[in-house]
């Protein structure tokens, strides 16, 4: 299972200073949320996580079975979803499938149980032939999230990934999620959406870059004598 | 390298292309419409050109002159018994040039002072001025032997022969060159689009954050462009010979290298383009400033690079397109042998190499602005 040690943060995204010295941990196999309303740095910072940002300063360490391991060695095992749409309109569900399973190196007999099974427990089987382009919001994110699990990664970065899904749909993906951690895969998932921070088992609250607080959602809404993460950001704002 | 994942990427590159109404119409459409266009419809050589003649003389060497233009299949006699009349007509545009035989022409033919008939060509078509003068020499030539059988003395001295293409046909000479502009097209313009296409999409966000090396990204996009790139050389090709009866006298596997060379610098140049840009409408923008019309322009396509200004032998160096026109012509019509062509197609391969280099170098494997 991979960890995460997070230090000290730094990124200058054009004018914007995106990140200011975030830091924190992520406990392997935990499903850990990253909240905070747009421009927060949430988009940056999983990039950084995900290699495809450097950041200015600070640095981040990848713990594998509790030992530092460096990123190339692990890049294989770590799975990203951006959060901008990002497949192949013109290819269908299935053809992507085909196309990720070969990039990522996917034995043939692993591919097929795998595909076989994701399609199931995304409910997308009878869609296979439907190109993404035409598939409806929930249904992108469920393909861009097989995409990235095809290759049975240990360490999944999602971003934003149920931003304009329908209520249902939401509720299902996070469901999804839940058994992916039950396998002992560690979770990075940012959101905007406040009331999905209550079901994650960690999360990271962040603001203008910069870290606002951590720990268990309800142990932090204690603490702050809110009672939901709206009503925490309104007063965090109130005391700018 | 992973020869897999180079050729999944290429595969998925054949699915856009094949679904992309777009994409399909330029590759397949483009060359079978500019082959028409330049090999059928534009016509350098002219037939028929309109000339108004006034023959004061009627005499037999002035009718030996008369003949001379008609025999050739270049002229058509517009005979006026006035010489304002024939004038014009020249005047009204209705030709395009005027013949003017003065009386006594016959007798000073024959003697010692200079036969002289006057020619009057509208040069504000300028096009066809040289043309019409390039015919001219050749009527004249037939007229010295004409005369030279009845009248003794002043015949032409020259005989003019032209090597490689005897009837000057033009589509000899543009239809080898329409491949330039082909590759141009399909190469530079398709490629630009397709990596900033990724970009634009925000796949390429994705495609980086897998173990995909940027390599394998480059080289598995640019494989099926660059079988379109031969497949459109081919095709140019086999209609210049069977359609337009282009010769093709040179080596064929020097010219099948120097096609693939071209082709990959191109392929190099569009690459470029799409990894500067991001952004498709730039990239086609840029494609066809930085592409096509240098390729129409400056690479002795339509004007002869020798009759530019020195600073344009410099510039139009650093565009492919004029060392494989050089090529390209050489080997269709003169039969060049491939040692005669080394500083072309050293040429290729240096800016082959500069173009790939800087292309590669400037390739970000992350997604920093």
């Amino acid at each position: 299972m991979i960890g995460l040690e997070i230090r000290n943060l730094w990124k200058k995204m054009g004018p914007n200073q995106a990140l200011s010295g975030v830091g924190f941990r992520v406990s392997p196999g935990h499903l850990c949320g990253l909240i905070g309303p747009e421009g927060a740095g949430k988009t940056t910072l999983l990039r950084v996580l995900a290699g495809l940002l450097k950041p200015n300063e600070g640095e981040v360490s990848y713990l594998l079975n509790g030992e530092i391991r460096s990123f190339e060695s692990i890049r294989a095992d770590i799975a990203y979803m951006p959060e901008r749409q990002s497949l192949y309109p013109d290819l269908s569900v299935a053809e992507h499938m085909d196309f990720f399973k070969e990039l990522y190196q996917v034995d043939e007999s692993t591919y097929l149980t795998r595909r076989k099974e994701l399609l199931h427990i995304t409910r997308l089987t009878e869609f296979e032939d439907r190109p993404a382009g035409k598939l409806s919001g929930g249904m992108y994110k469920k393909l861009g999230l097989m995409c990235a699990l095809l290759r049975s990664p240990k360490l999944l970065l999602l971003d934003e990934p149920t931003n304009g899904v329908d209520p249902i749909s939401r509720r299902e993906f996070w469901d999804l999620l839940y058994r992916l951690v039950h396998q002992g895969i560690t979770v990075l998932v940012s959101t905007a959406y406040m009331d999905e921070a209550e079901r994650c088992g960690q999360v990271q609250l962040l603001q203008d870059g910069k870290l606002l607080a951590e720990g268990e959602p309800r142990e932090i809404l204690l603490a702050e004598s809110v009672d939901s993460f709206d009503a925490f950001y309104l007063k965090k704002g109130a005391e700018v | 390298m992973n020869l897999k994942r180079v050729l999944s990427i290429a595969q998925k590159e054949v699915y856009h292309i094949v679904r992309d109404p777009f994409t399909l119409a330029m590759a397949l459409g483009l060359p079978l419409i500019l082959v028409t266009i330049f090999g059928l419809a534009i016509e350098f050589n002219m037939k028929e050109i309109g000339i108004s003649v006034y023959d004061g003389d009627k005499s037999v060497a002035s009718r030996s002159l008369l003949r001379a233009f008609s025999s050739s299949d270049y002229f058509h006699l517009n005979h006026t018994d006035r010489l304002p009349e024939a004038i014009s007509i020249l005047d009204h545009e209705q030709s395009k040039a005027a013949l003017l035989i003065e009386p006594g022409f016959e007798k000073n033919l024959g003697s010692e002072k200079t036969a002289q008939a006057q020619i009057l060509i509208d040069g504000a078509d300028n096009s066809t001025v040289g043309v019409i003068l390039g015919y001219l020499s050749g009527v004249q030539n037939q007229f010295g032997r004409n005369v030279g059988q009845t009248l003794s003395g002043s015949t032409a001295p020259f005989r003019t022969r032209y090597l490689f293409n005897p009837e000057l046909n033009s589509r000899w000479f543009t239809v080898p060159g329409l491949i330039v502009i082909v590759v141009a097209i399909l190469s530079i313009l398709l490629t630009a689009l397709t990596i900033a296409r990724e970009w634009e999409n925000g796949s390429m966000e994705l495609l980086l954050s897998t173990p995909v090396r940027p390599i394998e990204i480059v080289i598995g996009k640019l494989l099926p462009y660059s079988l379109l790139g031969v497949g459109s050389v081919v095709f140019v090709y086999g209609l210049a010979r069977v359609a337009f009866g282009v010769p093709f006298v040179g080596s064929h596997w020097f010219y099948g290298l120097s096609v693939l060379l071209f082709i990959s610098a191109y392929l190099a140049q569009g690459l470029l383009i799409s990894v500067v840009t991001r952004n498709q409408q730039l990239s086609m923008q840029l494609a066809l400033i930085s592409g096509l019309l240098p390729s129409v322009l400056l690479s002795g396509f339509v004007f002869p690079i020798e009759n530019m200004p020195r600073f344009f032998h410099y510039l139009t160096s650093i565009f492919p397109a004029k060392w494989f026109m050089i090529i390209s012509r050489s080997l269709f019509l003169k039969g060049s042998e491939p040692h005669e062509l080394i500083k072309p197609f050293v040429a290729l391969v240096v800016l082959n190499v500069v173009l790939m280099g800087v292309a590669t170098k400037l390739f970000k494997k992350d997604v920093e602005p």
